[in-house]
């Protein structure tokens, strides 16, 4: 059986000159845990936002179980993907519960009022998330790691085999972040979720994810097992610092 | 279950209010005389069905306009969308195209979509709308408009009374005939953004959100500010300029009851229903026999709210 879920071939999206990705492949296996890595505009976001056909490309292929992006209906790619993203602006009140129950939304026809699934499947994720107990509590009063939690949450519900994440933890301090890290890969093993994460925290990446995406001025320059990629070498030529890796484990970079 | 209880307190209000409404004026009606039946029939009843279905049609626009424009200080006013209105039907009258295509009506709508269209151009950045250039091409069209018209009354004096009926707004002049096209209008636009109002919430956390949970979020956005901009578009053209009402209604509905637009459009209904028969009752009574606009009532309201609004919002604004 073919274990493939993504299929990226020859992706490039361009504002009007200026290659902000060019030429991408790569493809995603179900139930991996990759995690994207780069500089501050080499490309990362653009990358997730054409994938999650936020955006569309200029040029390219991104094919989902086999089937063309392009052929998803915007609620039926929402069965296949799910996305966290970096800055959640929220102007309005919604209860934690609200949130979390807009992930079942590309399962619901229009005034269709919640189901007795849809409540279970959104208590189940909230469960797993460790936010139930906040369901009542309004977004806007939330801290940064809650926040994201039931964010995730949401993800969750979208029941989608597969999870983007946009630097979900760049904001939180180091607890909530590894936190957040445990959550996920309890996600990616329970309920086989593939799970495409934008990392800065390279030690995170590391230690989570099986394998990694870097990307340099738009170009995917290494991709394969995390342990290969991030090495003192490839650390230097992409982000232009000196790195130590300990043990396998932990990237201790030097200040230059 | 709650809900249904709240719908039946505030419909008893609306009833009451109505009833006031038909019942206390500059002139005592209550002996049911010949001449009190014909007031009752042809003026008042009408007048109060006018201010229900232009309440409910405004509050629900503003909540509309609020979600759409992911901004909690958007309304079709305050966005210059009514002033954009009032011209296309200043010029109907000027022009004498009052039979052309659907009348004063329809070029109330032509302009009012017109305006969106303007003012979506000029606060755009990239896919985002950026708030304080929408509130200020919205006050720039508003200034722009005002100027217009004026010139319009100067040129076409024998319109002059006409026109400042359109630019202040009153519910004086009510048919019943007026009435059935209001009422239609109202309910197919509620009932096509009451559709969406899922959507909605989805689009109020964020556009990037809403695609990533199946919303196709430039489809909804086009519906929801055709409907919402025709139901001014009419109300406009039979009412005139009513300030604020899509402002406070749902802004006091969203204290009440939270963001969730499920719940907001049936409140909004209620709420501004109640909102404009009191400003209807307060602009007839308040310097009786004579009447003042019922804009200015709402505007006198209105625009301290948006003011205390504004200062509170001026760090999200200024981040």
């Amino acid at each position: 059986m073919d274990k493939t879920i993504l299929e990226v071939k020859d992706l490039s999206y361009f504002v009007r000159e200026k290659k902000i990705i060019e030429d991408i492949t790569f493809s995603l296996q179900k139930g991996g845990f990759y995690s994207v890595v780069g500089t501050n505009g080499s490309g990362k976001t653009t990358l997730l936002k054409s994938i999650s056909n936020i955006i569309e490309p200029t040029k390219g292929k991104i094919k989902i179980n086999g089937k063309n992006l392009n052929k998803f209906s915007p609620k039926l790619l929402a069965k296949e993907i799910s996305v966290v993203w970096q800055h959640n602006e929220f102007l309005f009140d919604f209860s934690a519960f609200q949130i979390v129950m807009m992930g079942r939304m590309p399962y619901q026809k229009l005034l269709q009022a919640d189901s007795k699934s849809d409540l279970s499947i959104v208590e189940q994720s909230m469960n797993k998330t460790s936010t139930w107990h906040l369901r009542n509590r309004s977004i806007k009063q939330l801290s940064g790691g809650e926040l994201q939690r039931v964010m995730i949450a949401r993800a969750l519900a979208g029941q989608t085999p597969l999870m983007l994440l946009d630097e979900p933890i760049s904001s939180l301090d180091i607890k909530h972040q590894l936190d957040i890290m445990e959550l996920l890969r309890k996600i990616n093993k329970e309920n086989n979720t593939t799970i495409f994460i934008i990392l800065h925290n390279l030690s995170l990446a590391l230690k989570y994810s099986d394998n990694t995406l870097a990307l340099k001025e738009g170009r995917l320059v290494h991709f394969g097992n995390t342990k290969d990629i991030l090495n003192k070498e490839n650390i230097k030529e992409l982000f232009d610092v000196e790195a130590e890796v300990i043990d396998g484990e932990n990237i201790i970079i030097h200040h230059q | 279950m709650k809900d249904i209880i709240w719908y039946c307190i505030l419909g008893f209000l609306v009833l009451f209010l109505m009833f006031l409404g038909v019942f206390w004026g500059s002139v005592d009606v209550m002996n049911f005389d010949e001449n009190s039946l014909y007031i009752i029939q042809k003026i008042r009843l009408p007048r109060v069905i006018m201010c229900v279905l232009c309440g409910a049609g405004l509050a629900v626009c503003g909540s509309a306009y609020q979600a759409i424009f992911q901004n909690p200080l958007s309304d079709p006013y305050i966005l210059g969308v009514s002033s954009g209105a009032s011209l296309g039907a200043s010029i109907a009258i000027v022009l004498g195209l009052e039979s052309v295509f659907f009348g004063v009506g329809g070029f109330a709508f032509l302009f009012a979509l017109l305006t969106v269209w303007i003012i979506i151009r000029i606060a755009s950045v990239g896919n985002k709308l950026h708030t304080t250039t929408l509130l200020l091409a919205g006050i720039s069209i508003n200034f722009l408009m005002a100027a217009i018209i004026s010139i319009l009354m100067v040129v076409s004096q024998e319109n002059m009374s006409k026109i400042i009926f359109w630019t202040m707004g009153s519910m004086s002049g009510s048919k019943f005939s007026d009435i059935w096209i209001v009422l239609i209008f109202v309910f197919i636009g509620i009932a096509v953004i009451r559709i969406y109002a899922k959507e909605l919430n989805a689009i109020l956390t964020g556009t990037d959100s809403a695609k990533s949970l199946g919303v196709n979020v430039e489809k909804t956005k086009k519906i929801i500010l055709l409907f919402s901009t025709l139901m001014i578009g009419v109300i406009v053209s039979y009412c005139g300029v009513i300030g604020f009402v899509g402002l406070i209604v749902p802004h006091i509905i969203r204290l009440m009851v939270g963001s969730d637009n499920r719940r907001i459009i049936p409140f909004s209904i209620f709420g501004g229903m109640i909102f404009m028969l009191l400003a209807d009752i307060l602009s007839r009574v308040l310097i009786a026999p004579s009447e003042l606009p019922i804009g200015s009532i709402t505007s006198l309201i209105g625009a301290p709210f948006f003011i205390y609004l504004l200062y509170n919002a001026k760090k999200q604004l200024n981040p």
